[in-house]
């Protein structure tokens, strides 16, 4: 059998497996590929499982390498589906419609949050805004008068001594949000321990009762306390669920799946069997199960509207 | 026999062009080899040349802004690497590669300065002194260390010695400090030993039978060491160092990169070092022993000069190996881009930075370039240090040639 012949039947098995389901009420089948966050590589693996449950012959191809990899392959249509932790930026936008003369279709499709996070033994439970600032940055743009090193400074006779910090690498999502959202768009002090990845954060941070760091919500362990985000007037509140899908929590975001659907089109049959599943009941379980925090209710059901999938959503 | 006749002409050409064809192809494999060093330094070069002069409207970085510190008031003044919060604003480019460069050389540095004395000292000694039997276990188990992976030896460094160290920071030092009077003491007492125990322990086994003793002097050491602590530093060593000297501890600092990359260089510069000394003839050593020097004197006015071009080779390897290594930076420095003096402050090294961050620079952009430059700063240590390496050692070799000695 000569690659040849694989090759020219390819399209054509391919062709077949997608018209073939509008023409009967065939089950749908075919390959999703998607391209773009790590962050969210766990939650696009357990979608993909469940979706290959509902329909066995649709697969999930996950391809991890971070949100700034979506779009590229967006805009030159290697996959349809990006995965993003962070909203697309202007540029990004405009390199699409560039491309295809339309803009991209957003969904938001889980609730995350960044918490920072100090020893279990650690006295500390909150932190206002520009307390927050004063201690990971030299620029202290939101407000505060003098930087914070020690942990005197917040009024604690324990741990003693300096704070140690730590956080992600400069290349990643959880680095640019903590930027814009805590520093105020500042900068971060040069001592600050840059980890690979959210679980060295934590684990360190569980070793030492001075260090604070700041990580994904998803990465928490019993070993590391959350610290809650105080406002203005001395309310706290803390990164739970609840504040977190409200929005409360000032350090929250919404993670995106971006979809390159035509204005007009109806989505493929694949990918509405997709997106049916990310917005149903199930798929928002998964995202609970996964340390996420599930849509807003009244949200996920506007989103399936908006995309004609229907109420039902269990 | 067919070779004993005189061969055919045909035969005779066959072979003088398969004696030209491997000439071609080994002439073709060097040039090839050089060719590829010399592209990989152009490529380097050529892409970041857009970086500092474009012809069109995309961005470039200043050249001041890599190596002068921001001016700036208090606290961001100084010489800071933070790209992408900077690069395609504004703001003033902080971007300066001076701490990258620091933190390599200061990492290599401590690498060096934990691996050459141990490494040079366990040559001589294998080389010299050690019985041959005990030697040839002993070589090919140092040289097997060689083929641990570094991500391995930055994993053990970065996750298990880095957090036992900072709570136990007394006991380490009390090990240091107590180890070499501990090994003087042990010599002491063995030239004491009378004649039928000294044959017993032969100098020869030393490696072997000093093992108990040293577990012995360090275990005196952990338990000594809550009480030198107590006596010499009021109780607490960390708080001593920040009170007194004003020093701060970070878990993951200079020191414990140091003697991770030590670890990881120490049997390259063993086998090299041990090779270039056992290579000096036997004949230079024992005429120098028949004249009366002590094992001492051949030691270092005989062998080792002798031996000094592969010792001098060895330890530029170990450098050169020192500053491109990458893993074992990455995962036990903390990769805060300092600069400072305090070796228990934590580093950052370029070959760090370029792992951790090309990977989500986009392709084309003044990130992408800037990493970019820092490789090409990397290849030009590795290359000097390389060169250098090579000229002292011809150098040396020219020297030292008539003592018979070898490079």
């Amino acid at each position: 059998m000569s690659a040849v012949l694989r090759h020219c039947l390819a399209p054509w098995l391919l062709m077949a497996m997608l018209v073939a389901p509008q023409t009967q009420a065939e089950p749908v089948a075919g390959t999703l590929g998607t391209v773009g966050s790590d962050t969210m590589s766990g939650l696009m693996l357990r979608w993909g499982e469940a979706l290959t449950r509902q329909h066995p012959g649709i697969r999930l191809q996950l391809q991890a390498s971070g949100s700034a990899s979506a779009p590229p392959a967006l805009v030159a249509g290697t996959t349809r589906l990006g995965p993003m932790s962070r909203p697309m930026n202007e540029a990004e936008r405009r390199a699409f419609i560039e491309r295809h003369g339309y803009p991209p279709r957003e969904l938001a499709v889980a609730r995350d949050a960044l918490v920072v996070v100090v020893h279990r033994h650690n006295p500390l439970e909150s932190l206002g805004r520009r307390e927050l600032d004063a201690i990971f940055s030299d620029s202290r743009y939101c407000g505060a008068h003098e930087g914070i090193h020690r942990w005197q400074q917040l009024g604690l006779d324990w741990p003693v001594g300096s704070i140690r910090l730590h956080g992600r690498n400069a290349a990643s999502g959880t680095h640019g949000l903590f930027r814009q959202v805590a520093l105020c768009d500042g900068y971060f002090r040069p001592e600050i321990n840059e980890h690979p990845g959210s679980a060295a954060v934590v684990a360190a941070v569980t070793l030492d009762p001075r260090a604070m760091g700041y990580a994904g919500l998803n990465h928490l362990t019993p070993g590391v306390k959350a610290l809650a985000r105080r406002d203005a007037d001395g309310t706290r509140h803390y990164p739970d669920a609840e504040a977190v899908r409200s929005g409360d929590y000032a350090l929250s975001r919404d993670l995106y799946l971006y979809l390159n659907l035509p204005p007009g089109e109806p989505l493929p049959d694949a990918e509405r069997a997709f997106l049916d599943l990310v917005l149903s009941a199930t798929g928002q379980a998964v995202v609970e199960e996964l340390g996420f925090v599930a849509l807003p209710e009244a949200r996920r059901l506007r989103q399936r509207r908006e995309l004609g999938l229907g109420d039902a959503g269990r | 026999m067919p070779d004993s006749l005189p061969p055919s002409p045909v035969r005779r050409r066959l072979r003088q062009g398969r004696d030209r064809l491997a000439t071609v192809l080994v002439t073709a494999g060097g040039i090839g080899v050089i060719a590829a060093l010399l592209a990989i330094g152009v490529f380097l070069a050529v892409e970041v040349v857009p970086l500092f002069w474009s012809g069109g409207d995309t961005q470039t970085v200043s050249p001041r802004a890599l190596w002068s510190p921001l001016q700036a008031e208090d606290d961001l003044a100084g010489y800071r690497w933070d790209p992408t919060a900077t690069l395609g604003t504004e703001e003033p480019a902080r971007v300066s590669l001076l701490p990258l460069a620091w933190g390599t050389l200061e990492a290599a540095a401590w690498a060096l300065l934990i691996a050459v004395p141990l490494a040079l000292g366990a040559a001589a000694h294998s080389a010299l002194f050690m019985s041959p039997r005990l030697r040839s276990r002993l070589k090919p188990t140092l040289e097997l260390m060689e083929a641990l992976p570094g991500v391995v030896i930055g994993f053990v460094a970065g996750l298990v010695l880095a957090p036992w160290l900072e709570r136990h920071l007394a006991d380490g030092l009390a090990m240091l400090v107590l180890l070499v009077p501990g090994l003087l003491l042990a010599g002491a007492l063995w030239s004491r030993l009378p004649p039928r125990l000294q044959q017993a322990l032969p100098l020869g086994w030393a490696g072997l039978w000093l093992l108990p003793w040293l577990l012995l002097v360090l275990a005196v050491a952990l338990w000594l060491s809550p009480w030198l602590e107590a006596w010499a530093f009021g109780g607490d060593l960390r708080q001593w160092l920040e009170v007194r000297l004003g020093l701060d501890l970070a878990v993951r600092n200079a020191i414990i990169v140091g003697m991770a990359m030590g670890f990881a260089v120490m049997p390259s510069v063993y086998s090299l070092a041990e090779d270039a000394l056992s290579g000096v003839p036997r004949s230079l050593s024992e005429g120098a022993q028949a004249l009366g020097a002590s094992r001492w004197q051949t030691l270092w006015r005989v062998v080792l000069p002798a031996a000094s071009p592969g010792v001098f080779a060895a330890v530029m390897i170990g450098a050169g190996r020192a500053v491109g290594e990458t893993m074992i930076v990455l995962m036990a420095s903390g990769n805060a881009a300092l600069m400072t003096w305090n070796p228990l402050d934590g580093l950052r090294s370029l070959a760090a930075t370029i792992a951790i961050e090309l990977p989500e620079a986009g392709p084309d952009g003044l990130h992408y370039r800037l990493l970019l430059l820092a490789a090409l700063l990397l290849f030009l240590f590795t290359f000097l240090v390389n060169t250098l390496a090579e000229l002292v050692r011809t150098r040396l070799t020219r020297r030292y040639r008539r003592l018979g000695g070898v490079a």
